[in-house]
């Protein structure tokens, strides 16, 4: 009899996604993901009416005209802060002692140099909240600002006009005819930059898993007699891959239409959705984020592999699983390097080394700062990593999966990949 | 057909410091039952292992079916029961028997209709959807089975495949056996259960330490202990035994010794012959002495004696403790 049915990769490969898509969990997953995605942005907007950023806060007027803080209690309590003017020799450790009691929440200092000079100063148990802290800002900002004003002989209807708001807006522009709104592109690239980190690590887990519970219920031993190990890895990977693309498929054309529809979204919640122009995600964009899903995937995918084949249990797994999990939370961690200055060096770095450019390049794109070529080889420098790490993790599968118990050291590691 | 299933020459294998099989041969012919027997530890599974090319040997040669060795080209041909049972909890029955059909070769439609067919046998249709891991252990036994037989292989390996059955499923497997070996396949097994063994083999092949200790026939293996064995004697009459008793009393025939398995018959012993005496010489001596007997019996030892005897009653006590406790 001679092989006639599809290669073994083939079969493998389906039997993990089919045994994954099947799953109960899948479906709730899959539809759950864009269900947060959209709870990501209407809970904030929601909760940021519902926190109350007002406080109780006692005023110390030391200044030598002492009219500061009279007009700074009018003004918070214009914006329904519950203010009060305490005399001028109270001393620090009484109102520290009153904040302790929970008498009020914070007191402002005006020093006796105020308006001319000196600091005002807060404190406060509120003093982290910077909503709370901002109104408070304005508040003295603008009564001294208007002392001053009469001070110097301005009158009241000149200052107004003086301190009318400037109208600003930035745009985020490539060069190209049509920009969108740079706090919209901004947003899209970290959410495509989240997105994707998440699912490399939950696919490359998954895979990792899998491994482990194969171990551990022992139908290794049927799979090895019956498939090459190399087979075995590549349609696991190419498998658990398969299920992910879907699911992230699904995820970003959620994320479009909802981004698309954001305002009507946030309108059934009643709250308003701000003037944002998000950017059109081009053909072009959408494939290079899915190609760098499927790289980074088979990058990382590879490795969790490997190490699941090195460990016994599922303890086991997560601890040697750490040191690779942050080979990918660390580029994370450097995300505010790209984002801040998508054409600068570290950015050009980051987007070139194999470990970080499956999460932060795709976002450098999406930003303008990467140009095709560059684009091209970081795909390349990936890809090729990629085969690198694929051929050195199969070997270190195909000892390790018919091992029990004992960890292997780094030297029979080593024994492992050149046997 | 080949008249050479399996061809084992010279193979070693060893674990760090732990030899553990050490130059082992032996020839398994084609369409017959063939067990390979040994304590645990012996070295049945490294073996066997090598023999699905799940692990390589440091020395030696393997030859499968007409002299391929352990690998992809083969494998198709090769059906394999694992020491260490396993499937996937939470494939449904039918598809897990189907994907390791698939595995070994079969078409998916091929597969799909064997897998049913193989359900339908075990009576396991009704559970054809359900997932393993629904299953009772005795079912997923029967599973394990179909899986390892689906594509019909000329050779059959089964490591232990008697281990952790109960009786019903034992009774199962044994029918399974016989089935491949009518229908011309090749069966090779490992046990260390001697009874199991004794009631099916052909052909055995005894290891212990990693070192093959005897192989060949079955019923060869038991002649020739039987030929260097004991008589079990019945005397007609207490004055028979003690004239008995005297024509040995020299020592130079061979020893008296209580019957093996007990018995409360006064009349009746066993003789164990001495070196090079057979076992006619022994009943002209009694006749010629004018010795009145109503049974002679030249005793035929069990696989299990004979194992006992070659393998050493250390290693063999070890197999009979393991034996109980999977009893």
């Amino acid at each position: 009899m001679s092989r006639r049915g599809r290669p073994d990769w083939l079969v493998i490969a389906r039997r993990e996604f089919l045994e994954r898509v099947r799953s109960p969990w899948f479906v709730v997953v899959t539809l759950l993901g864009p269900v947060l995605m959209v709870a990501s942005i209407v809970l904030p907007a929601l909760l940021g009416r519902a926190v109350d950023n007002s406080a109780r806060v006692q005023v110390v007027d030391r200044s030598a005209s002492a009219e500061v803080g009279p007009a700074v209690v009018g003004a918070l309590t214009a914006v329904g802060w519950k203010a009060e003017l305490v005399p001028a020799s109270t001393a620090e450790p009484a109102l520290l002692g009153r904040i302790k009691a929970d008498a009020i929440d914070g007191f402002l200092v005006i020093p006796a140099e105020s308006p001319g000079g000196g600091t005002v100063a807060y404190q406060g148990r509120n003093a982290a909240n910077p909503i709370g802290m901002a109104v408070l800002q304005q508040v003295v900002t603008q009564v001294v600002q208007a002392l001053r004003a009469r001070a110097a002989g301005l009158p009241e209807d000149k200052l107004a006009s003086v301190l009318a708001p400037v109208p600003f807006g930035a745009t985020h522009t490539t060069g190209e005819a049509h920009g969108s709104s740079g706090m919209a592109a901004m947003a899209v690239g970290y959410a495509v930059m989240f997105v994707l980190y998440m699912a490399i690590i939950l696919y490359a887990v998954n895979v990792l898993r899998s491994v482990v519970q194969e171990k551990t219920n022992r139908v290794v031993e049927l799979m090895v007699a019956a498939a090459k190990p190399r087979a075995l890895m590549l349609g696991k990977i190419l498998g658990v891959g398969a299920v992910g693309l879907v699911q992230v498929a699904v995820w970003v054309g959620m994320s479009v239409v909802s981004m698309k529809y954001r305002a009507e979204l946030l309108g059934v919640f009643g709250v308003a959705a701000g003037s944002w122009n998000v950017p059109p995600l081009r053909a072009a964009d959408v494939a290079v984020v899915l190609s760098y899903f499927v790289l980074g995937y088979f990058f990382y995918a590879a490795m969790y592999a490997a190490v699941g084949a090195m460990v016994s249990s599922d303890q086991e797994a997560q601890q040697v699983q750490t040191p690779v999990a942050m080979l990918l939370v660390v580029p994370v961690l450097c995300v505010q390097l790209v984002a801040g200055d998508p054409r600068g060096t570290a950015a050009q770095i980051l987007t070139m080394v194999p470990f970080s450019a499956p999460v932060l390049m795709p976002m450098r794109w999406l930003l303008g700062g990467a140009s095709v070529g560059e684009l091209l080889v970081s795909m390349g420098i990936l890809a090729l990593s990629t085969w690198l790490v694929a051929m050195v993790a199969a070997r270190v599968y195909r000892v390790g999966i018919l091992m029990y118990g004992k960890r292997p050291s780094l030297r029979e590691l080593w024994r492992w990949i050149r046997y | 057909m080949t008249t050479i299933a399996v061809r084992v020459t010279g193979i070693s294998k060893r674990f760090g410091n732990h030899l553990a099989v050490d130059d082992v041969s032996f020839e398994v012919p084609a369409g017959v039952i063939y067990g390979v027997l040994g304590p645990n530890g012996a070295g049945k599974s490294t073996t066997l292992r090598m023999m699905n090319d799940i692990i390589a040997p440091d020395a030696g040669t393997i030859e499968l079916l007409d002299g391929q060795h352990p690998g992809r080209a083969v494998a198709a041909r090769i059906g394999y029961l694992p020491e260490e049972r396993g499937l996937y909890p939470k494939m449904p029955v039918a598809e897990m028997i189907g994907f390791m059909g698939e595995l070994r070769g079969l078409t998916g439609g091929e597969a799909r209709r064997r897998a049913g067919a193989w359900l339908e046998r075990l009576g396991l249709t009704q559970w054809a959807r359900n997932k393993v891991q629904d299953l009772s252990k005795g079912m997923q036994q029967k599973v394990q089975f179909a899986a390892a037989l689906i594509h019909e292989p000329e050779l059959v390996i089964l490591d232990e495949p008697w281990s952790g059955l109960d009786p019903i499923n034992a009774d199962v497997l044994r029918e399974v056996v016989h089935e491949l070996r009518a229908s011309g396949k090749t069966v090779l097994f490992s046990t260390h259960q001697m009874e199991q063994a004794e009631k099916i083999c052909e052909h055995v092949c005894i290891i212990a330490r990693g070192k093959k200790v005897l192989d060949g026939r079955l019923a060869e293996v038991k002649r020739a202990a039987a030929e260097e064995g004991r008589v079990a004697l019945g005397f007609a009459a207490a004055a028979d035994r003690v004239a008995g008793e005297a024509t040995l009393a020299a020592g130079t025939l061979g020893a008296v010794r209580p019957p093996r398995g007990g018995t409360d018959d006064p009349l009746a012993v066993e003789v164990e012959l001495a070196a090079g005496v057979a076992a006619g010489a022994l009943l002209a001596a009694l006749v010629g002495a004018g010795v009145g007997l109503r049974r002679f019996e030249v005793v035929t030892p069990s696989l299990h004696q004979i194992f006992v005897e070659r393998v050493g009653r250390d290693a063999a006590s070890v197999a009979a403790r393991t034996e109980e406790a999977v009893a």
